[in-house]
């Protein structure tokens, strides 16, 4: 069966080139990075390289990149870092209600320890606004949290203007005031410079960036102080113990640099595909909903609420005919609510159960989305004849007065 | 557990989906807690069921559910219908991850529901 691969949110292929990178060092140089000897050496100058690399594609220093095990590690070392080390100066923390899940859980675990936990809403377009950041703080904020862009919608967060709110607080007096963002989704898919953004904290995962799973990094701005959260190592600078994962970071290295090389071109190839993809849904299937803002969003992604139909059934028909998307509905993630982040745009249930995220990659093809524009209407056919809220909208259609 | 072929067969080429413009049993129900709904009409002749539609909003399983009580019940008489439980119809889908096990509930409750507004 022919397979169209539209999960690139979810994670990447490994591109071959990256491959080609990591292979010497899951073979002969094989060597611990804190051995001093010259297997420890050639280890530890290649994690150095990727490091620069890493650095280089947000406009950081290498110096500030902590080298980890992927996002939610990233987003945990920040958060909790962060937080645990301010305990004694204020324990009031500014998030949103459409983090992903992991800033959302450690968000809430910090609830239950005694921090007061702010989160800011979004609007219908999915954006979270300036000015409810800046009524928000309050001379105990020692950390505010914004992701860069939502994995589910793909919409880009006002970071700069936040991080100059916060420098601002800052140069007013507010020492110690963070903002931390979470760029997992970002990174490779629109330019993304700490310098710019003025955050202090920034999570990073290589598996979104055509590199393995198993890598990722957070920005920590010279100056920033964490309280470490996994101890018994002096990698890292002290910052996160634990033997380098060498492969992995090479690999993480080697995709930064394509990234950094490519970025324009992955843009524009993005772009161009999901603007198509948009327009060939809208023309094809009615009773559609997309979501988030139209233009400030990532590239890759498009999330479509598909009215009478759970997200879930839909996915599943177009696995059946070879196509890979996901699902904000309860059904797929295990619990009872639909999507929090459609929730949070002001959706009903039933929209928020009905959307489906399509997620491109640099791989995805005019011919593939051409494919998917005729599996897709099929599938949305197939669960809607079998609708009870879609046969009784069409009778109350046939039946209005024209 | 991952969905079974069955089931996903089901869900691809459902079985009975409609309704009957000669009904003599529907019902309509929801699960007030994920808002999945299913709708079954029966026609009922001289005691049997002569056949079964349904439709279905919600969770695969309740779709696939759906589909294979709507299957079960031709040509049963409608005390054999109202003996179907719901291992039957998980059954009769190669199995439900136990977490879904309240589509099948759905589905035998709806059963029970339209057997009670059987037209005399």
């Amino acid at each position: 069966m022919r397979r169209v691969y539209l999960d690139n949110s979810a994670t990447t292929p490994v591109d071959p080139r990256v491959v080609e990178a990591m292979m010497p060092y899951l073979f002969e140089r094989f060597g611990n990075p804190s051995s001093v000897h010259f297997y420890g050496q050639e280890a530890r100058s290649a994690v150095d390289r990727a490091r620069r690399e890493v650095a280089a594609l947000v406009g950081a220093r290498a110096g500030e990149v902590v080298f980890l095990s992927g996002g939610t590690e990233a987003n945990n070392l920040a958060i909790r870092g962060v937080c645990e080390q301010q305990r004694e100066r204020g324990r009031h923390i500014i998030t949103t209600a459409i983090e992903h899940s992991s800033v959302r859980a450690i968000c809430d675990a910090l609830e239950r320890r005694g921090w007061e936990v702010t989160r800011l809403p979004v609007y219908e377009d999915g954006i979270v606004r300036l000015e409810d950041v800046r009524a928000a703080l309050r001379d105990d904020t020692v950390l505010v949290s914004v992701m860069l862009a939502n994995n589910e919608i793909g919409t880009i967060q006002p970071v700069a203007d936040i991080g100059a709110l916060v420098r601002e607080r800052r140069a007013a007096g507010q020492k110690h005031l963070w903002l931390h963002t979470d760029a997992v989704q970002a990174i490779g898919r629109m330019r993304t410079d700490v310098e710019e953004l003025g955050c202090d904290l920034m999570s990073m995962s290589a598996h979104k960036l055509y590199a393995p799973k198993g890598a990722g990094a957070l920005y920590v701005r010279r100056g920033t102080r964490l309280a470490p959260q996994n101890v018994g190592g002096h990698q890292e600078r002290e910052r996160r113990g634990g033997t380098e994962a060498v492969p992995l970071l090479v690999a993480f290295g080697e995709a930064a640099r394509l990234a950094r090389l490519e970025l324009d071109e992955r843009i524009e190839h993005l772009r161009h595909l999901r603007d198509r993809f948009e327009a060939g849904v809208a023309d094809s299937v009615s009773d559609i909903v997309f979501n988030g803002d139209r233009v400030r969003r990532l590239p890759n992604i498009s999330n479509i609420s598909f009215r009478y139909i759970e997200g879930e059934g839909l996915l599943i028909n177009l696995d059946m005919q070879g196509v890979a998307v996901s699902t904000g509905s309860a059904c797929s993630s295990g619990s009872l609510e639909p999507s929090p982040v459609i929730r949070a745009l002001g959706r009903d249930d039933e929209l928020a159960r009905g959307s489906i995220r399509f997620s491109l990659g640099r791989d995805t093809t005019d011919e593939e989305v051409a494919y998917v524009l005729e599996a897709l209407p099929r599938a949305v056919e197939n669960l809607r004849r079998l609708s009870p809220l879609y046969q009784k909208a069409q009778a109350e259609r046939a039946c209005a007065p024209v | 557990m991952p969905y079974s072929e069955l089931f996903k067969d089901h869900l691809a080429n459902p079985r009975n989906a409609g309704e009957l413009a000669d009904a003599d049993a529907v019902a309509e129900q929801s699960n007030p807690v994920c808002g999945d709904r299913l709708k079954l009409s029966l026609r009922i002749r001289g005691g049997r069921v002569e056949a079964a539609r349904f439709l279905a909003y919600g969770c695969p399983p309740t779709l696939a559910c759906g589909s294979a009580l709507a299957e079960m019940l031709g040509g049963l008489t409608v005390e054999e219908a109202r003996q179907i439980t719901r291992a039957e119809i998980v059954g009769a889908l190669g199995g439900l991850p136990s977490r879904k096990q309240h589509a099948a509930a759905l589905a035998v409750e709806t059963l029970r529901e339209a057997l009670k507004n059987q037209r005399h």
